[in-house]
């Protein structure tokens, strides 16, 4: 008996590791049996929060691809919505067996510069004819307008945005469906001008602002701003409103460009119009 | 004492978690190479912790590895044989007079050679053991062959730079 002590002393570190090596040998089989079985189940919810920290930081080091991603998502889903689409009557045409035809497609775009302190402020975006972008294209971000495209080179465009002396569009109360015109007087990047309201009309502080669609490079409802001021002249027929933009230009950073199929189509359309019976200018 | 204790277990714990959050999600040459850095806090324990100590903590440091990597037993069989190594390696390649109670494990203290020495083998063993165990097919033996001595010398690499970042001049307290 003694000398069995004396061997279990002398041999002690050799049989820990035998005993602790069957112990994991014993797991190691388990597990290639029972894949990732109960025992992980112990301490699986704290490991799970270690990788769950992991992947939020990682996460938050890509936000940049994934905003990539995102806005071109964004596109992709826009250029389905349903507001894109004329419709065509199934009466008198059939084509393709389908009630909608595309007006509008959207394409993705960075801003690389952007000005706001001047009185005629310009975008530039990091895509040009080689991504397929034109003039006259209109300009969003975040759904809301920002302007249009006035020169393109292979790889950039230039837009103008609604932060520009000479941009005019023609927007529509969204609550009372009245026209008004869009203007940059103020020279605050947030506030613009819309003028040419007559009086008769409803507007309150708060009112949305949405394009008109009568442009040839917007699609209508598309929110331009908030009413945050109406200036009422006893002398004059129009309303002078303030409004707040929905767009915010301090922050642009991804835009998308609106490609209206049917401008040319529209174009030679009204040129025709105006060969044929003149114009105002006349 | 209690400094350098705690000193290592904080090594341990961050090796750990370098080795889990950082290390295991780099492949490089597509997985291929996996070093387990981690192995980096056992070798640094110092040379008169006792052998039954040794066991266990390397069985420890093993099992919290498995919990992460989803694989239980696997690392805690492979430390197990790295701490049953790790002071038979250690006398193997000891001075004639032994290891005075000032010398570590590392490379200020001992030498380059007697680390990389040192370190080699041991680190080599501890791949070997479990990338062998991992896969347990003999059919791929020198694909894991490969998958062994290439991840043991990235370890090995490794190790050595981590050698050189906590050099502290006339430090003893590593």
């Amino acid at each position: 008996m003694k000398n069995v002590f004396a061997l279990i002393k002398r041999l002690h570190v050799f049989l820990l590791f035998l005993a602790l090596q069957v112990v994991a040998l014993i797991m190691v089989f388990e597990s290639m049996f029972y894949h990732r079985a109960t025992m992980l189940n112990a301490a699986s919810d704290a490991v799970g929060n270690v990788y769950k920290q992991r992947a939020w930081l990682s996460e938050y080091l890509r936000l940049g691809e994934i905003n990539d991603q995102l806005s071109l998502q964004n596109s992709l889903l826009r250029t389905q919505l349903e507001n894109n689409y004329i419709n065509i009557d199934t009466v008198t045409h059939n084509v393709n067996d389908t009630l909608l035809l595309q007006r509008y497609r959207y394409h993705t775009a960075k801003v690389v510069n952007n000005s706001l302190n001047r009185e005629s402020n310009y975008i530039t975006l990091d895509k040009g004819w080689s991504s397929g972008i034109t003039d006259q294209m209109g300009v969003i971000s975040n759904g809301a307008l920002v302007g249009f495209v006035v020169n393109v080179s292979e790889h950039f465009s230039v837009a103008m945005p609604i932060l520009h002396r000479s941009f005019q569009t023609s927007v529509r109360m969204k609550r009372s469906m009245d026209l008004g015109q869009l203007q940059w007087l103020t020279g605050d990047p947030d506030i613009a001008n819309v003028e040419d309201l007559p009086k008769h009309v409803l507007v309150a502080v708060g009112d949305t602002v949405v394009t008109s669609g009568f442009s040839k490079y917007f699609p209508p409802n598309l929110p331009v701003g908030y009413v945050t001021e109406v200036t009422d002249n006893a002398d004059e027929n129009e309303f002078h409103i303030k409004i707040r933009l929905a767009a915010e230009f301090r922050k642009l950073s991804h835009v998308e460009l609106i490609e209206n199929l049917m401008i040319t189509e529209q174009q030679q359309l009204e040129q025709q119009a105006e060969e044929r019976y003149g114009t105002d200018d006349h | 004492m209690v400094l350098m204790i705690i000193n290592h277990i904080l090594r341990i714990a961050f090796l750990i978690l370098l080795q889990c959050l950082v290390v295991n999600k780099m492949l490089l040459l597509d997985g291929l190479i996996l070093p387990f850095v981690y192995v980096f806090g056992i070798l640094m324990l110092p040379f008169e912790t006792p052998r039954w100590l040794l066991l266990i903590l390397g069985f420890s440091i093993g099992l919290i590895m498995d919990y992460f990597t989803g694989m239980m037993g696997l690392h805690a069989s492979a430390c197990l044989f790295l701490t049953f190594m790790q002071p038979l390696v250690q006398k193997f390649l000891s001075p004639r007079e032994g290891y005075d109670a000032t010398q570590r494990p590392t490379v200020q203290s001992m030498g380059l050679g007697w680390y990389l020495a040192y370190a080699g083998i041991l680190v080599f063993m501890h791949h070997g053991w479990l990338l062998f165990l991992e896969v347990f097919r003999l059919s791929s033996f020198f694909d894991t062959l490969v998958h062994v001595v290439l991840s043991s010398l990235a370890t090995l690499i490794f190790l050595t730079i981590g050698q050189y970042l906590i050099y502290k001049p006339n430090s003893y307290e590593l």
